[in-house]
């Protein structure tokens, strides 16, 4: 009894820290990637609403609600991506499940995928579960976390399968711009490649005229653009298990008999609940982001009175910082511990977000701004008492 | 509290609604059906636009009994909080003192059953757009033909020079055919219509096909994806030649 398929799979260090951090009774977690609001009260009163009414007791079509998938369409409209919600939209249960189907229905065992690294930590589990082989193209720290082509063209050899990249990227709050995710895309068609992007932090804007681009607007590309988006950051719906991904129909048939073979469909009463948050969240949003800008700034300002001991990029987006420890001779691993244990403050070791993540560590800067202040204040004594 | 702040909410609006009508008189388009009504209404409202016709939709797909009226007085929804209704009522009499387009184009959905004939105390569309009928708010009727009937009785109440466009490859809409009074536009990709799309063909940016109408021909192309995206092309088509 040798668990083949899951032997190479870890938990994810954020759980792991997670857990270490929850024996401290007074820790302030900056580790895990939760907004600290609570869902808007009109989202929940759409999904109690929807209890009342007693429509959420049964099983909704495969692909989700045709009303959700109608306003899913709609909004993605509004982004000029034009999906045809009847066949070309999957409403999911968060963003894991979108990606999982996603892998499974594209891939071989044996194929690999490309990611850029360092980015989120499931994926790699993901991918090594489906039985392919993550394969790591490096981010550039000095050229503020983005990407050059030739690392990927590199990287391709005739088991790669497609490239998969998450922007605006977690940890690092990088957005790519236009130009590198089209000659992104236009690498990936030279070689017959899908794209998958995860974009869950697009909603995440700190300045009025930005614009977070997606592959998924230009027509051409949409037979190998899989975009997947989830409920849970920007709408503070960690909790409620939803989103969506939506492709061409020739793609969407095949991620669907995975996806009903998974889950069978997304929950249905929180398929409300996003109904609610397309139709009445977008206030809410605005209102999170004047926030989070507000404690993207603290967070800076924090790390920019430990320069000593901390350097960074600063994000651009989503609701984290990801600062190299200037501290030679010890791992990240090895360092967030230490500030657990001596400072009870978690953060999420930077090697967890693939090797050249080493020497850093992520900050959630989604807490409010007393615990950050109060993480601070912590992190300043512990390198003060060496 | 909520029920009586409520329903003290529906008469102001109602009452409102009524005056705004009698005063301004605008002509009424009305998107029934249980799907993509949203879509043919943003459609409609860029024909009407090209054709230099002042019309006015609703940026929010409401089309309840609040809704509605919001929609017609183009007033914002303060949701359920009662702070937000606060302005919203206090502005809305300003409705009868502004500019008003001449055309209205709204969205009439049912949910429950006696919801048309609620909507229809409020406001009566002179042009009726039945797009799809289907299973979609069943959970509230005791059968589809429950749900038809909501349908029928708006398509009874467009007098006899109103129009009624009907998309015929719907099978329950065929059924509210002989219902109408008004002059009845077909659409569809089957036979026996009015205006029909055919060679329906899937290109990288869209959708491809031919429109045939008595004595027409054209190839048409569209930058979106989806069944529905032709019938809306369809409808619009309708207004275009139908409407003033």
């Amino acid at each position: 009894m040798d668990f083949p398929r899951t032997k190479n799979l870890r938990l994810s260090v954020i759980k792991k820290i997670e857990l270490e951090a929850s024996k401290y009774p007074d820790v302030i977690s900056l580790a895990q990637g939760i907004p600290s609001f609570d869902t808007p009260p009109g989202i929940k009163r759409r999904a109690e609403n929807a209890l009342r009414r007693g429509v959420v007791a049964k099983y909704s079509l495969s692909p989700g609600l045709k009303e959700l998938r109608e306003l899913i369409e709609l909004n993605l409209a509004l982004d000029n991506m034009y999906y045809d919600w009847q066949n070309e939209i999957i409403v999911t249960a968060g963003s894991i499940q979108a990606i999982t189907a996603t892998i499974l229905a594209l891939t071989s065992a044996g194929d690999e995928i490309i990611i850029p690294e360092p980015t989120y930590t499931s994926y790699r589990e993901v991918i090594t579960l489906a039985g392919c082989k993550p394969v790591y193209v490096s981010l550039h720290e000095e050229s503020d976390w983005s990407f050059d082509l030739d690392s990927f063209e590199k990287a391709i050899t005739p088991k790669t399968k497609a490239i998969f990249y998450c922007n605006p990227n977690n940890p690092t709050g990088t957005v790519y711009s236009k130009e590198q995710l089209i000659g992104l895309a236009e690498l990936a068609r030279k070689h017959s490649l899908y794209l998958i992007s995860d974009e869950v932090y697009k909603d995440f804007i700190f300045d009025d005229d930005q614009k977070i681009f997606s592959l998924a607007e230009i027509p051409e590309y949409r037979d190998m653009v899989v975009r997947i988006f989830s409920f849970s950051k920007a709408y503070a719906m960690t909790g409620w298990r939803v989103g969506y991904l939506h492709t061409d129909e020739r793609i969407a048939r095949e991620i669907l008999k995975v996806h009903d073979s998974l889950v069978t469909c997304a929950p249905v009463i929180s398929q409300y609940a996003a109904m609610g948050a397309l139709e009445m969240g977008e206030e809410d949003v605005r209102k999170y982001n004047k926030e989070y800008r507000k404690r993207r700034d603290l967070i800076c300002q924090r790390l920019d009175e430990l320069d000593d001991y901390f350097e960074y990029v600063r994000p651009e987006s989503s609701y984290f910082v990801f600062p190299r420890v200037k501290e030679k001779g010890i791992s990240s691993e090895d360092f967030s511990y230490k500030l657990l244990r001596e400072a009870h403050v978690a953060v999420v070791p930077g090697v967890a977000f693939g090797p050249n993540g080493e020497g850093h560590v992520r900050m959630n800067f989604g807490k409010s701004e007393d615990e950050i202040n109060n993480a601070f204040e912590r992190i300043g004594r512990f390198f003060k008492a060496k | 509290m909520k029920l009586i702040f409520k329903t003290i909410l529906k008469y102001y609006l109602k009452f409102l609604v009524r005056l705004t009508v009698f005063v301004h008189r605008p002509k009424i388009i009305a998107i029934a059906g249980t799907e993509n009504k949203t879509f043919i209404k943003n459609d409609i409202l860029e024909t009407l636009k090209n054709k230099g016709v002042s019309a006015r939709g609703h940026k929010k797909s409401f089309n309840t009994e609040i809704g509605l009226p919001l929609a017609i007085l183009n007033l914002p929804s303060g949701y359920n909080f009662y702070k937000k209704w606060l302005p919203i009522i206090f502005k809305a009499p300003g409705v009868l003192f502004s500019k008003f387009p001449k055309y209205l184009v709204l969205e009439f959905g049912v949910s429950d059953p006696g919801d048309m004939k609620y909507l229809l105390s409020l406001i009566r569309p002179q042009v009726v757009i039945v797009g799809e009928i289907t299973q979609r708010y069943l959970d509230s009727f005791s059968g589809m033909d429950k749900v038809t009937d909501e349908y029928r009785y708006l398509v009874k109440s467009v007098p006899r020079n109103g129009i009624v466009i009907f998309n015929t490859d719907n099978k329950k809409i065929k059924e509210l055919i002989k219902d109408a009074r008004a002059r009845k536009v077909l659409v569809g990709v089957g036979d026996g219509v009015d205006i029909k799309a055919e060679d329906i063909i899937k290109t990288a940016t869209g959708q491809k096909f031919k429109i045939k109408k008595k004595g027409d021909e054209r190839e048409v192309s569209i930058g979106k994806f989806g069944l529905h995206h032709v019938y809306s092309y369809l409808i619009s088509e309708a207004i275009n030649k139908y409407v003033d």
